[in-house]
């Protein structure tokens, strides 16, 4: 909402400047967001008096005029207006003014004579569409005054932020009741006198509510024979100045009163009301009503209109109807103030999307008690801006008046909630600026009986007004200090340090870390080829998506990682080594994952570091290493038959018969869908399960103090064969004594035969109470050669 | 033989000289000392000396075998020393070529942001606790203070799911629940992501937010802002300023925004905090005694206050993004600026 600081000033003191006064009004709740100089583009422009015209040597519809703007020698001024006199007031704009049509005035020669300035047109100076000639100003302002504050325009503008608690500072006098709390001056309220005419009201038309659950007051007047026209000056400008249309004086004035106490007001042509009379009630099913915007609205039985004995005439505390509204042959004018359930206008307004300056007030609540002050004042405005007579009396229909709210307020409990020690004086003293009435009750605690006024609907409690206190006292004002109660003792939790050790892990392995969406298409099962009954394919819908991109929860980490790495390569860049760790959304649960991408290339791609392509076994690797910083060791690795995957290179990770990931080479269709030409592996593994196995306890093992022997065995075995399978035979031929066993090559090629394969394993055989003898070693060494070649049918490789 | 002697140590330091390899040292050790070498010759004359020539002579022997000896010892020395600098210089590298960079990944920016704060309330005190992002209208709304009709509802676009959940629009929702479970004095911290339907330069739909809050028998406001301006000291610097400005949440009484001293100009006003030296970092308050009786604590037994800051906010006074949306683009050549 905007306020002004010229309008404010008409209904409360105070001598802040504007910046000071932002900075107040934002220390009491009130962000200002901005504060806007009016009349800025009038700079450089002055008042100024046509001392002597004559004639142009060499043109004939020009004059030289002697023109007095307060300095002390008279500007000489080339001028072709039709109306400069001599002795005329007149704008003028000097050297150096950037006038609203963009002309930047210089001094300049027009046909030869000088010229030090400008006369000026209202149309130049942006006032008004009048280009007919100078615009004439009052003989009663001083030369050199700024035009701008010559006429009021000079004004400055806030923009605030008003919460959605504090409905009652929408208004001018709302503002103006801040400030007094800031400064205890006391309001100046509109002085208002109406001069009624001898038909009483309730000969002229009738109000009746027929929804009091949702209108607690209706209040009417009647105004007869008024002239529809336009606004003055003056009220145009205040309207102006804050941003509100300007539509006629009627409908000016009620804008103008809305401004001012906050109370939305509207005015029905009476002779366009059935039966000149309103009722307020529910739409009735089916029923409809244009609105003033010309838009036929559908209205249900949940909506509260304002209606004639016909039918709907408006949309109750929403928007007036287009039929009844005020028009250029509008004589009476049936003038309604009201106040109706916030939750109801709330509801309607959201239903037909229509948000106004009324709605907005109403669906925060409006002040019962202005009412009256706001008719009032709207009538009497009305009157002096078109003419007519009043009826006599106003009807005031209100089912809805209630006791004001008292509240008992503990001062020891201000000071407890807030760590201050106000004295009881100063409580006292803001909670009357504030509008509060205070009784001393009669109790022992010494606390207060606090009033409430009506436009504080949001203070029901004690500890609003302990907010109240607070916010006045200034927020600044309170002491800071550290907590005083003991600190907690965390529970220890585990997740947590998993998380923590494989983050650090992959950023050391010189992956980055990826944050998405937690969005995605709903094609992006498609895209990573789940089996059509994958349980990860049930994934939660939004309502409300910004985009079918963004229109489904995932429930892998895997799409958007591709999404990322299609998104790089798009861009050249292609040594994609990403990860990301959070939550996924099943139905009922949010499991963690962590998952990772390896693609294009990796390595620093310089001298002596080349780019390569990874491969199987660098995911594979990074998986291990990820295990292992869990100290978890006892898992099994077995292919899958998962799409996503190639499906000779992937891998499940299995603890026992829990299943808790995945890790391979990416399907070739699957690359194919990312737009990838280059191979991607990934992983994905279930972090809840990780933290489940993690075990950190560590103890101390005796570093070995008999040295240990190394055998190097190359065996030729069948192609087919997993490279672990000897590695279990060596194991469980040695026992204790074998440390362990490296596969440091694989041979496949001339020195073997069609079908095999080479495998070099160096075994390491150690004993933890003795030297091994080289007999001892030898003996083992060939127990475990017999072994395999009896077993496997595997050769020792010469 | 004592002018034989004589001879034989010129010749052989002459001839030391000019050796320059280690070759030619050899075969000169040999020509003088081998078993046929001229100094044994003529030690092998020493028998046919008088018995008053032979200690003079004896003497002298070993004197001339002592200096050669040192001398062919310097000689090899500086064969060696001079063999080594060769082939250090042959072994000299371009030190302009490429270092093997071990490889190392960078966190995302939001997360370093998110754990410098967790990092500071851990250290003060508060527990790292997380919940569900996939909420309730009850534990996102109701349960703080919010109900359906409430217009400050409207300042939380939310995201619904089909199935009648919610995205949750804050961090908040995880007060009530470590609430519910535990008994105070309760002093956490809620990193996570929230969901607004917003999506432009300055919101994304997406975004992280940290939750604080403190409950025990007396927590006062003062203590509110003596957490935060701690916080804001650590985090931003321990020259800025701290203002606090009355504000309103549903779920917090009294309820306050706080500013820091813009991280640009200090203070005086720049573009960067629309010229007002101030910079809004988070919003906080005494926690309201509804949301107590939702989770069935006495407000009259216990106070607390509550805090929630964006994240991705705080990021951007150090990083100054213009856009961010980048942060959730995962460009690596955003990432690796990190």
């Amino acid at each position: 909402m905007n306020v002004t600081l010229n309008w404010l000033k008409n209904y409360i003191d105070f001598d802040f400047s504007a910046h000071d006064l932002a900075d107040r009004l934002t220390m009491l709740g009130i962000e200002v967001e901005s504060v806007k100089e009016l009349g800025a583009a009038l700079q450089g422009v002055v008042v100024g008096k046509v001392n002597s015209i004559r004639p142009h040597p060499n043109a004939d519809k020009l004059v030289l005029c002697q023109v007095d703007i307060g300095g002390q020698d008279a500007l000489q001024i080339v001028c072709g207006a039709p109306n400069v006199c001599e002795g005329m007031f007149a704008p003028v704009a000097t050297i150096g003014a950037e006038l609203p049509s963009g002309i930047t005035i210089k001094q300049a020669k027009l046909r030869g004579e000088e010229s030090h300035g400008m006369l000026c047109s209202e149309k130049e100076l942006g006032i008004s569409d009048d280009a007919a000639g100078l615009m004439e100003l009052s003989s009663d302002i001083s030369v050199g005054t700024p035009l701008a504050e010559a006429l009021g325009l000079e004004d400055t503008v806030f923009e605030l932020e008003i919460t959605p608690n504090r409905p009652d500072c929408l208004s001018m006098i709302g503002v103006a009741r801040e400030i007094r709390a800031e400064t205890g001056n006391e309001l100046k309220l509109p002085e208002v006198n109406i001069h009624e005419n001898d038909t009483d009201i309730t000969e002229a038309t009738s109000v009746t509510i027929d929804a009091p659950d949702l209108c607690p007051r209706y209040a009417a007047r009647v105004i007869r024979g008024v002239k529809i026209g336009e606004s003055p000056a003056w009220l145009k400008q205040r309207l102006e100045s804050v941003g509100i249309g300007i539509i006629n004086n009627i409908v000016d004035a009620t804008n103008f009163v809305l401004m001012e106490y906050g109370q939305p007001l509207h005015a029905f042509d009476y002779h366009k009301l059935g039966e000149n009379r309103i009722v307020v009630r529910r739409a009735a099913e089916g029923e409809q009503i244009t609105t003033l915007d010309e838009e036929e609205r559908k209205l249900t039985p949940d909506m509260l209109v304002i209606a004639d004995a016909n039918k709907p005439v408006a949309l109750a505390g929403v928007m007036g109807g287009y039929d009844s509204e005020i028009t250029e042959t509008t004589s009476d004018v049936l003038l309604e103030s009201a106040n109706f359930q916030p939750a109801s206008i709330r509801a309607t307004a959201k239903k037909l999307g229509m948000h106004t300056e009324a709605s907005y007030r109403f669906e925060r609540g409006a002040d019962p008690e202005a009412v009256i002050p706001a008719l009032d004042r709207a009538t009497q405005l009305i009157v002096e801006l078109a003419g007519g007579t009043v009826c006599e009396g106003t009807i005031d229909v209100y089912p809805g008046k209630s006791e004001l709210l008292k509240i008992q307020l503990r001062p020891d409990r201000v000071n407890f909630i807030l760590g201050t020690s106000l004295e009881a004086a100063e409580i006292e003293q803001i909670l009357y600026r504030l509008g509060f009435g205070i009784e001393t009750s009669q109790s022992e605690d010494s606390s207060y009986q606090v009033t409430v006024p009506t436009f504080r609907g949001d203070i029901t409690r004690e500890i609003d007004l302990i907010e109240e206190i607070a916010r006045v006292h200034g927020y600044d004002n309170i002491p800071t200090t550290l907590p005083k109660g003991d600190i907690p003792v965390p529970v220890p939790d585990i997740s947590v340090e998993v998380r923590k050790r494989i983050k650090q892990f992959l950023l050391g392995s010189g992956m980055m870390e990826a944050v998405n969406y937690s969005f995605n298409h709903p094609n992006c099962f498609d895209k990573v080829r789940l089996a059509a009954d994958n349980p990860l394919r049930d994934a939660l819908r939004l309502r409300n998506p910004l985009s079918p991109e963004m229109s489904i929860l995932r429930t892998t980490l895997l799409p958007s990682l591709l999404d990322n790495a299609q998104h790089n390569h798009n861009h050249q860049i292609n040594n994609i080594a990403l990860f990301e760790m959070s939550s996924v959304f099943m139905r009922g649960e949010e499991p963690g994952r962590v998952a990772g991408i390896l693609a294009g290339e990796i390595g620093g791609g310089v001298y002596g570091n080349p780019y390569k392509n990874p491969d199987f076994f660098d995911i594979k690797g990074i998986v291990e290493r990820l295990l292992e910083v869990c100290c978890i060791t006892d898992y099994a690795f077995q292919k899958t038959e998962e799409p996503t995957f190639h499906p000779g290179r992937n891998a499940a990770v299995s603890f026992g018969n829990t299943l808790i990931g995945i890790f391979g080479e990416a399907h070739p269709e699957v690359l194919e869908n990312y737009e990838l030409p280059y191979k991607a592996y990934l992983f994905e593994l279930d972090l809840e399960a990780l933290a489940d196995a993690a075990d950190f306890s560590k103890r101390f093992e005796p570093i070995p103090i008999y040295p240990s022997v190394q055998r190097d065995l190359a065996i030729v075995v069948d192609f087919g064969m997993q490279s672990d399978t000897p590695i279990e035979i060596i194991y469980a031929t040695g026992g204790d004594l074998v440390k362990s066993v490296r596969l440091f090559d694989v041979y496949v090629g001339d020195q073997v035969s069609e079908g095999k394969k080479s495998l070099a394993y160096t075994i390491t055989y150690h004993s933890a109470t003795e030297t091994l003898t080289d007999k001892a070693v030898n003996d083992l060494h060939d127990k475990v050669v017999n072994r395999l070649g009896k077993e496997l049918g595997a050769e020792l490789r010469m | 033989m004592k002018k034989e002697l004589e001879a034989i140590q010129a010749a052989a330091l002459e001839a030391l000289k000019d050796v320059k390899t280690a070759d030619v040292l050899e075969s000169l050790r040999i020509e003088y000392f081998g078993r046929r070498g001229k100094l044994t010759d003529v030690m092998k004359g020493m028998g046919q000396l008088s018995k008053e020539e032979r200690p003079l002579i004896g003497k002298l022997a070993n004197e001339v075998r002592a200096s050669l000896t040192e001398a062919f010892e310097e000689t090899k020395n500086a064969l060696e020393s001079k063999q080594q600098e060769q082939q250090l210089n042959t072994e000299a590298v371009d030190i302009t070529l490429p270092g093997r960079k071990p490889a190392y990944g960078k966190a995302h920016p939001v997360m370093q942001t998110l754990e410098r704060i967790d990092a500071i309330f851990t250290q003060m005190g508060f527990q790292v606790v997380t919940g569900p992002e996939v909420e309730t209208e009850h534990y996102n709304f109701d349960a703080l203070n919010t109900p359906s009709d409430h217009p400050a509802r409207d300042l939380h676009d939310t995201f619904y799911l089909t199935d009648g959940n919610l995205l949750r629009t804050h961090t908040s929702p995880v007060q009530i629940r470590a609430m519910e479970n535990q008994k105070p004095p309760l002093r956490i911290i809620v990193p996570g992501k929230a969901y607004r339907v917003d999506y432009d330069v300055s919101h994304t739909p997406m975004f992280h937010q940290v939750e604080g809050l403190l409950v025990d028998r007396h927590v006062t406001f003062s203590e509110l802002k003596g957490v935060l301006v701690s916080f804001a000291r650590q985090m931003f610097g321990d020259q800025t300023q701290m203002r606090f400005r009355p504000h309103f949440f549903p779920f917090t009484e009294p309820s306050a925004e706080a500013d820091i001293s813009c991280t640009v100009c200090r203070g005086k006003g720049c573009r960067s905090c629309g010229h007002t030296g101030w910079i809004e970092i988070l919003g906080a308050g005494a926690v309201d005694p509804e949301v107590f009786r939702a989770v069935n604590y006495d407000p009259e037994e216990v106070t607390g206050f509550a805090f929630g800051m964006g994240v991705e906010r705080i990021a951007n006074l150090q990083f100054r993004i213009p856009d961010i949306r980048t942060f959730y683009e995962n460009d690596l050549r955003f990432l690796q600026q990190f």
